[in-house]
This record gives C-alpha cells, sequence and structure tokens, in this order.
C-alpha cells in the first residue's frame, strides 16, 4: 500500500464542497462577527467572509477556510469526523447536568455584628435573635439527610450568614455528622465556612484544620473603603479581617483561604486601588462583581447607587490593569473573566451558576435557610427577605426530596428560562457561555425569561465577552494571559 | 418614511418571511414599538420611539433594522440548513447515558 494517497484524491475532495455545521453569530462591532459552534469554539469572521460561507462561496484554499473547518464550522470529505467530535466536546460541556446538585449552602445563622448596608439578609447580634434565627440540630439533620440524596460524586457543604461563626457549634456538628454519612456514601466531600473573620479564634481554626475546611471572607478593599461599607462596633472590621487572614494563613495554609469583594458607589471610582489591596493581602486573583439587586441592598437604594455602564467602566478599567500585571510578568487573575474564558478556550463547564443554562438554580446549588426553608439559590433566600418567596421550594421538616426538587417551583423557573429557547438568546452566539439567571430577571423584570434587549444582565455579560473575544483578537500577548488563567 | 419620533419601513415578502421581521424587530423593543402589518407584497413596520431622548436616532435604528433582518435571514438559513446535522450531534451527546427509552 503506498504511504500516501493520489493526488487526484485532494483535488476531488476540494472539488465536492463543503457543509456547515450547526453555529450562531453576533455582530462583534461593524465589520465582524463571533461565531461559535455548539461545543463553544469561536472564530471571528469579517461579514463578507460570513456571508460568502454560508452561501457555500468560500475559497477552499483561503486561511479562513481552513479556521472554519479547524474549529469544526465546516466539513468537506475530508473532515468528516468532526460531527463525532463536535458531539464529544458538547457532552463534555453537558456533563455536569447528569451530576445534579453539587453545592449545598446552609445558612446556620442570620445574626451579624457587622451593619453593612448592602448586605441581603443579616439580623442584630443578641439572645432574642439567637433563639429566632440560628438553625438547629433538627433543621441540620434533615438538611444534611437531603443532601446526601443528590446523586452528585462531589458534594461541597458551604456555611453562610449572617455571620456563620455565631452558631460555631452547629457548624462543627453539620461537619461531624456529614463525615460520618459520608463513611458509607464515599462522595468527594468538601466544606467551606464563609465568615467575616472578626470572630476567628485558634480553636476554630484548629478544627478547620483537622477537617480540611475552606475559608471565604470578605474584602471589599483597602481599610478606609472596607470600614466604610462594612461598619461594625469598634469601626475595625478592616483589623478584624486582614487578622483572621493571617491567622487561616498561619494554620491551615496559604491557600485555604479566600476572599471576595462587592462594588458599591464607594468602590467605583477604586478599582485599582482594590486590586492593590488584594495583591498587598498576597491573593492571586479577585472576583470584581457587581452589587445584586436583592434584598436590602435595594431597600437602603444601593443597588442603583451606581448605574451597569459605571460598573462595566470600573470592571473594565480593573481587568485591563490586571492584564498588564501578568504582561510584566506578576500572575494575577480576575475571577469573573477567567470563569467565561474557561467556556471559550476549553471543552469544559464551569459550576457558576449564574452563568449556566439549563439555570444552575436547585441543580447546581441549592440553600437551606436557619428555618429548613429550601429556597433554589442564594439570590432565591435572599428575596424571601423581602417577603418575595417565589423561589422557596419547600422545608425539609414538610417535603421530601422529591417534593422539593421536582417542584413546579424550580421546573417552571428552569424550564422558561432554558436559553435554547428564548428570544434573543437562543440565535445568540454567546448563548454557549451565558447563563439564564432566572432569579436575577425576576428581581428586576418580575419574569423568570426577562426582556433582553433591556436586561442589564445581558447588557453587561454581552459587553464582557465581546471585550474579551476582541482582546485576544488584538493582542496575542493578552491571549497567553487568558490562557495562563484557565490552565489553573 | 418618517416623522418626529415614528418612521416605516416595507419589506419584500418574496425575500424575508415575517418570523425573520418579527425576531428582529425584538431586539430593538428597548428603543422603539413596532406595528407590524402585511400588505400585499410586503410586510410593513411602524417604528416609534419609546423615548425620544434616546441617544440613538431613529434612522440609524431602521437602518440597524435592516442589517439584523440580513442577519437573521442568514441564521434561518443556517438553521434549516443544520438540522439534521445538529440532531446527529445530540444524538450522539446523549448515547449511552441511560436516558433513552427502550
Amino acid at each position: 500500500m503506498a504511504k500516501f494517497r493520489e493526488q487526484c484524491h485532494y483535488s476531488s475532495v476540494l472539488d465536492s464542497g463543503y457543509k456547515i455545521l450547526p453555529f450562531s453569530f453576533t455582530s462583534l462591532d461593524e465589520n465582524r462577527y463571533v461565531a461559535t459552534n455548539v461545543a463553544g469554539e469561536y472564530i471571528v469572521i469579517e461579514r463578507n467572509d460570513l456571508y460568502d460561507f454560508a452561501q457555500h462561496k468560500l475559497d477552499n484554499a483561503s486561511e479562513i477556510y481552513n479556521d472554519l473547518k479547524s474549529k469544526h464550522f465546516l466539513y468537506d470529505d475530508d473532515s468528516n469526523v468532526a460531527i463525532d467530535l463536535l458531539a464529544l466536546k458538547q457532552r463534555t460541556k453537558l456533563r455536569r447536568l447528569s451530576d445534579f446538585t453539587g453545592l449545598h449552602m446552609f445558612v446556620v445563622s442570620l445574626r451579624c455584628e457587622h451593619s453593612c448596608p448592602y448586605c441581603q439578609v443579616s439580623r442584630a447580634n443578641n439572645d432574642a435573635m439567637k433563639a429566632k434565627f440560628d438553625m438547629t440540630q433538627d433543621v441540620a439533620d434533615k438538611a444534611l439527610a437531603m443532601t446526601f440524596r443528590s446523586p452528585s460524586p462531589a458534594i461541597k457543604v458551604e456555611f453562610q450568614g449572617g455571620e456563620s461563626l455565631l452558631n460555631f457549634d452547629i457548624i462543627k456538628y453539620i461537619v461531624q455528622k456529614a463525615k460520618q454519612i459520608n463513611e458509607t456514601e464515599q462522595r468527594d466531600l468538601q466544606f467551606v465556612i464563609a465568615t467575616n473573620l472578626a470572630l476567628v479564634e485558634e480553636d476554630i481554626l484548629e478544627f478547620c484544620k483537622e477537617h480540611n475546611i475552606l475559608i471565604s471572607t470578605s474584602l471589599d478593599g483597602p481599610k478606609e473603603l472596607h470600614n466604610k461599607n462594612r461598619p461594625r462596633p469598634g469601626n475595625n472590621s478592616y483589623e478584624k479581617t486582614i487578622e483572621g487572614i493571617e491567622k487561616c494563613r498561619e494554620i491551615l495554609g496559604p491557600e485555604r483561604v479566600s476572599a471576595l469583594m462587592t462594588t458599591t458607589k464607594e468602590s467605583i471610582s477604586q478599582p485599582i486601588e482594590i486590586i492593590d489591596e488584594y495583591i498587598a493581602q498576597k491573593f492571586n486573583g479577585i472576583f470584581l462583581r457587581p452589587l445584586s439587586p436583592y434584598g436590602f441592598a435595594i431597600k437602603t437604594k444601593f443597588f442603583r447607587a451606581y448605574g451597569f455602564q459605571e460598573w462595566l467602566d470600573f470592571y473594565f478599567e480593573g481587568l485591563e490593569y490586571i492584564i498588564e500585571l501578568n504582561k510584566n510578568g506578576f500572575f494575577f487573575i480576575e475571577q469573573y473573566a477567567a470563569t467565561i474564558l474557561s467556556k471559550m478556550l476549553t471543552p469544559y463547564a464551569t459550576g457558576y451558576v449564574d452563568l449556566m443554562s439549563p439555570a444552575g438554580i436547585g441543580i447546581g446549588a441549592v440553600i437551606y435557610n436557619y428555618d429548613g426553608d429550601v429556597y433554589a439559590s442564594d439570590e432565591g433566600r435572599m428575596l424571601a427577605e423581602m417577603d418575595d418567596k417565589s423561589f422557596r421550594l419547600g422545608n425539609v421538616k414538610e417535603n421530601t426530596y422529591e417534593e422539593i426538587f421536582t417542584s413546579e417551583t424550580l421546573l417552571d423557573a428552569i424550564e422558561e428560562s432554558y436559553t435554547g429557547s428564548v428570544p434573543m438568546c437562543s440565535e445568540c452566539a454567546f448563548e454557549v457561555y451565558c447563563g439564564s439567571d432566572p432569579v436575577y430577571h425576576h428581581a428586576t423584570q418580575k419574569d423568570f425569561v426577562g426582556h433582553k434587549p433591556s436586561s442589564e444582565f445581558c447588557g453587561r455579560n454581552m459587553s464582557i465577552f465581546k471585550r474579551l473575544i476582541d482582546m485576544m483578537e488584538a493582542d496575542a500577548q493578552v491571549k497567553e494571559v487568558f490562557y495562563s488563567w484557565v490552565r489553573m | 418614511m418618517s416623522s418626529e419620533g415614528t418612521a416605516t419601513v416595507s419589506f419584500d415578502s418574496s425575500v424575508f418571511d415575517l418570523d425573520t421581521v418579527k425576531k428582529s424587530a425584538y431586539k430593538f423593543s428597548d428603543l422603539v414599538s413596532f406595528d407590524i402589518r402585511t400588505s400585499k407584497n410586503e410586510i410593513v413596520c411602524e417604528l416609534t420611539l419609546l423615548d425620544k431622548k434616546t441617544t440613538d436616532s431613529l434612522e440609524n435604528i431602521v437602518k440597524k433594522l435592516k442589517n439584523e433582518i440580513l442577519d437573521q435571514d442568514l441564521r434561518k438559513k443556517i438553521f434549516d440548513e443544520t438540522e439534521i446535522v445538529r440532531n446527529v450531534i445530540l444524538a450522539h451527546v446523549f448515547s449511552n447515558t441511560g436516558l433513552q427509552d427502550g
């Protein structure tokens, strides 16, 4: 048998034309479009080339033809394995769905010694509130039983508040009981405590060390900004947080504590200062996130304290700064961009609930409130604090696992908001990277689906998707930086 | 054809179908309201600015609408042409998952 086929074989292949594989496209600017295939691979294509491609007029010797072929936008007689590859990649992206709920959040207390004006849920810290707003062992037992009904091979239990450490006894109880159950369940079991760290003590951290518990805290920026955003008696939230981070690193190890920030009106002019604070505190990344339109943030008018365009300006200024740091050899990640880039540059899905479709509510994450109420997401319980219980799925004391996870409340929200069948989303090139977020759209537009042309969720994410792609197209070094973020 | 705050634009119904025009209109529904009618061989759209202070001019919105209709028409062509392949890919994706009947 000859090593190579005759030259005429290749000529006949090229002469027979090409077939188009499923793809979506959205304009990037006046002349260029972003096209994505079902596996999330993208290509930037000139308007004329796009139309020629769709009309089967593309020259098979052109560079764009080969790009489209290599990224599975077309196939010819020489590349008909493309369908199998696309299916495999799409299957990898969807794999998380069959695992079902992996993140189980336990609200162990609504009490808090901080009084942050943007806080969604917290209550004053006193004995009367302790009796009323702390999780009991009975609720914890029933919530844990429900947690282990999830088929997910990986279970993450996250403790939330209020300030979760105000009810550390129940945290200890849940961790020990969960580990006991897991002796027979054999899941990949992880624990995270979300805490402001003001109350952290050595014995708490020794327990965390023994049980391999991660710490997630809040750091809004430099001292003055943080203390203004997060008031507490003594006006020393920043000092307490920094001291707590140091203690965590000393006892648990440097990688066992992470921080989140919230952007307030005070923050919006200080992206660089906030990032510098994270660098000074030796974090290797930051999640620049906007304020959510839920709970007290709305009541105290914080949500409308800045517009979404102002937030985008803040975000992009911060992102540009972080990219420059990386170009100069200092590795530092913007985590929201990294989540999106992971979808753009790898075949893997992420567990970030806001950017999932079908929506991640309930099926990606679920929250057990202090009183046993089960909500489809953390944001869903925040809405409930404003007397909107649209995302309350039931109560662990009254309902079975089946009743909660097949409730119409959950299924209707997921089905209606599925981006594959939503106006504008279904044909959008960025649908493969985006999410449906029915809680956000319900909170802002009183509709699970939402009117996308006026949706700030859509406007914000579209701007970010386009900017990330534009940056990679304009500068190969930026693309290298972005690849380094998703290889983590 | 336009007057202050309103504009009328028509499309040949032998070139574009009604769904294509409606989908395109939806994209601008935060800026203008639409009155869409069919008349003989035409699809007629009457656009009215929702807020006269909007930063985009009506003339510009009409131009963008025309381009969007071309894009939507192309999307429909691609969607129709790739329907079989799309179903084959989905069949591959869900094969061996235990989710099929029988």
